[in-house]
């Protein structure tokens, strides 16, 4: 590696080859770890093409990286090489209200850009629970959502089209800035979700919608897990707009309540639904919709708010859940495995619990919540990240679910992307796809220098794909 | 390495998910933009000295000392995680493991030699009382100021008791020297005519708090937020912007007290873009005053550019730390702010 040739592109200071750095830049929050060789922040779409020039000419691995908190180990350099810090290149390039678009460099952050969104009463809604570190550049790349998507959708909604460094240093311009396009593939698309294996996204063009004026919250008990399952695909199939459907478990209650004292009722099931929209009349009317299906499936309306601050409260439980579970029970610590597949809506109960079993079977606990609304379950396996066969155990509950998932035509990821955790269980169940996938990558990055080893080409363990971050101890 | 220290942290760091939350606000990744210089980073290494992947380097060893302990990563954990309390560890270790820093240790020879940060034989204003005051270092060499305050307690109706104060120890704890610390202690412990003090010092206070649980340690704040409302006071008709002390915002959960009691002086408050318990750090803390001084004062600049923007000509603090790094910051930078105590205001007001 030609570190001093980085240098010369990018400039000393933003070239970083100290063991602790690298350190630093071989995680993210998944449960991997591997070292780059370098980590380069680059400042303009001109260095980023002639390190991606320099790179693909001698074979060396680019990962690009924006907040590193991807949770299947997107960004984790499983070739070395070099990772490309791109969150110095976080510039709003334009607004434009009148045409309900904005221009970003890859590095902006998404509460960044809804902060400056928000005078122009317009907002970037995919909003991913990360949002506040979470850059544009990586959402597109995960193509990342979060609790609003039931309504709102993914981040491939917004993304009209964007420029691309290619494995070779070619600059592409892709896409458009007008909301329909029949103008040859849509490559832009194609770039959503890829995780950084066929280019480098150094600028996209988002489509923008206004911020909604009301927004009510309400929240619904159920003593059965069942019944919350079916409320859910109830009000979905009744063609009820919720701009948020929240499912807790009764694991995940107990987690709140047990390291928060928040007092929530102790019950199998907790539904928080939610609409919004630009008249008050037409939430109200989404609002009793849902309540009223929840109450033909046995649930109890505890509470339903207009207000922000009561909505926060009631939802405070929700929001507060993970720090819940990271101190859920001493000496265990919450790992990101297994922790976004999505099912069809009629299985949401019978896939919670599945999932309760099979944790149980395999000596870890395992909760089930999520964005039920868009068909995701959230599941996080807690554990002795230190004892090898606690290890073992959450390897056969991963591919336990996953089974489990696959057999009822749900999907491995549903958020959190593929990267190396989820690449074995997927590789499994769509072996049709893995052949296609190859055959793009090879036509856009031949030398497969771009995020390499990830996606179809991830080893098929994801325990020793890499080191595990925690001490593994016998 | 040996890593008793951290070992004792190691769950603390497996709870950490690694998401990341915690380089929005830290006040080093914010002016030094990589990774390794925000919470997660340090984390990390400390993990990583753990497990025997990572050796102390001078490069790591200042990464982990680069830290002002200002809390602000504690605020935005997903999982609650302590990270000063892991920081604290690492230093620990590392010293114990042989890094020496000369200007760490000029400091603590200081306070070994004279009992204050100064190296200075300072000597309190003497005082027979009911209940005993700790001033704090620096408000100890701040001689008029310290008189001042304490003829503001006892306007407010409390008798303070002087007396021959020593440091609290917390440099010692911060810069990892732990059986200094404990030594320290011991004499803390035995300068105390009482098992309870009201403490002016706001790092004093936050400190005795977590570090000595055998002794009752009361912030003058409670004191005179408890009195201010029932006693006769000016109204200054004066306006300023506070700037929330770390210990005090995030460490204490103090936001609203000190506005009311400016409030009830006749102070108009205009807040600083960040503030209460996102209030951003101004560098004084953890050690970076002499770990990394322009740093420290390159965020205290930062607090007083944010002063001059949101239109006052004056800057109120509880912190006197945090008072003096400001000042210092606009001064040496030409800035015409003026920096000063709440309990300035609040003794000129009852006096």
């Amino acid at each position: 590696m030609d570190i001093d040739r980085l240098k010369s592109i990018v400039g000393e200071d933003y070239v970083r080859e100290d063991i602790a750095d690298l350190y630093i830049y071989g995680s993210d929050a998944s449960v991997h770890h591997a070292m780059p060789q370098v980590v380069v922040k680059p400042g303009s779409i001109e260095e980023i093409r002639e390190i991606a020039r320099y790179a693909n000419s001698e074979g060396i691995a680019i990962v690009a990286r924006g907040a590193g908190s991807g949770m299947s180990g997107h960004a984790v350099p499983l070739k070395g090489g070099i990772v490309l810090d791109m969150k110095r290149m976080n510039h709003i390039l334009e607004i434009k209200p009148e045409d309900m678009y904005c221009r970003v460099e890859p590095g902006v952050i998404d509460d960044d850009l809804n902060r400056a969104l928000k005078p122009f009463g317009l907002t970037f809604p995919p909003s991913p629970a990360s949002s506040r570190i979470a850059t544009i550049g990586g959402e597109i790349g995960n193509n990342a959502s979060g609790i609003r998507s039931v309504k709102y959708g993914a981040t491939r909604d917004y993304v009209l089209g964007m420029k691309v460094v290619l494995a070779d240093g070619e600059l592409v311009n892709l896409g458009a800035r007008t909301r329909v396009e029949a103008a040859g593939y849509q490559i832009h698309r194609l770039m959503v979700g890829s995780e950084g294996t066929l280019g480098i996204i150094v600028e996209a063009t988002l489509k923008l919608i206004p911020l909604p004026k009301f927004r009510c919250l309400g929240v619904s008990t159920f003593d059965k897990l069942e019944d919350a399952g079916n409320a859910i695909a109830d009000i979905i199939s009744s063609g009820s707009e919720p701009s948020m459907l929240e499912l807790m478990d009764d694991i995940a209650i107990s987690a709140v309540n047990t390291t928060l004292n928040l007092g929530l009722p102790e019950v199998e099931a907790i539904i928080f639904f939610e609409a919004d929209g630009k008249v008050k009349e037409a939430v109200d009317f989404e609002i009793e919709n849902m309540k009223t299906i929840c109450e033909k499936h046995n649930g109890t309306i505890t509470a339903t708010s207009y207000d922000a601050k009561e909505r926060t409260k009631y939802f405070s439980g929700r929001k507060k859940l993970f720090a819940a579970l990271s101190k859920y029970k001493e000496g265990y610590a919450c790992t990101s495995l297994a922790d976004d597949m999505a099912v069809p809506y009629s299985k949401m109960a019978e896939c919670a619990r599945k999932i309760h079993d099979i944790a149980e079977k395999n000596g870890v606990i395992m909760t089930a919540y999520g964005h039920c609304g868009s068909g995701v379950m959230h599941t996080k396996i807690l554990m002795n990240p230190n004892d090898k066969e606690k290890w073992e155990g959450a390897q056969r509950a991963v591919e336990e679910i996953y089974n489990y998932v696959d057999s009822v035509g749900g999907v491995t990821s549903g958020e959190h992307g593929i990267a190396i955790s989820k690449a074995p269980a997927w590789k499994k169940a769509r072996p049709d796809l893995m052949k296609v996938m190859s055959k793009i990558k090879k036509a856009l990055d031949p030398n497969n220098i771009l995020n390499p080893n990830k996606l179809m080409d991830a080893p098929d363990n994801w325990y020793t794909a890499t080191q595990i971050r925690y001490d593994v101890k016998k | 390495m040996e890593t008793k220290n951290l070992e004792v942290w190691e769950e603390e760091m497996d709870i950490c998910i690694r998401c990341g939350y915690c380089f929005e606000g830290c006040p080093i990744y914010k002016e030094k933009r990589w990774e390794s210089d925000g919470a997660r980073g340090k984390v990390i290494l400390a993990h990583g000295l753990l497990r025997g992947d990572l050796k102390p380097t001078d490069y790591l060893v200042q990464k982990i000392f680069e830290c002002s302990f200002c809390r602000d990563c504690i605020e935005r954990c997903s999982a609650n995680v302590s990270i000063p309390d892991i920081l604290s560890a690492a230093r620990a270790d590392i010293v114990s493991n042989g890094y020496k820093n000369e200007e760490h240790i000029n400091l603590l020879k200081k306070i070994d030699e004279t009992g204050n940060i100064f190296g200075e034989k300072l000597e309190a204003p003497y005082k027979e009382g009911e209940i005993p005051v700790l001033l704090g270092c620096r408000l100890l060499e701040r001689k008029e100021d310290s008189k001042r305050y304490i003829k503001m307690l006892e306007n407010l109706g409390i008798k303070p008791q002087i007396y021959d104060e020593t440091c609290c120890g917390m440099p010692y704890a911060v810069l990892g020297y732990k059986d200094d610390f404990a030594k320290q202690q011991e004499k803390f412990r035995e300068r105390a005519p009482q098992n309870k003090m009201i403490c002016l010092c706001t790092t004093c206070v936050f400190f005795i708090k977590k570090k000595y649980p055998d002794l009752e340690a009361i912030y003058v704040i409670d004191e005179v937020y408890k009195r201010i409302f029932d006693i006769p006071h000016k109204k200054l008709g004066m306006t300023v912007t506070y700037h929330d002390p770390c210990n005090v915002a995030r460490g204490m959960n103090m936001v609203k007290e000190p506005r009311e009691i400016l409030k009830e002086i006749g102070v108009e408050l205009v807040e600083l873009p960040t503030n209460g318990k996102k209030a951003e750090c101004c560098g004084g803390g953890g050690g970076l005053l002499v770990t990394n001084n322009p740093l420290a004062e390159k965020l205290a600049l930062n607090r007083v550019e944010q002063a001059l923007k949101v239109g006052v000509d004056t800057l109120v603090t509880l912190c006197p730390t945090c008072e003096f790094n400001i000042k210092n910051a606009a001064e040496k930078n030409n800035k015409n702010l003026k920096v000063l105590n709440v309990l300035d205001l609040i003794a000129e007001a009852v006096s």
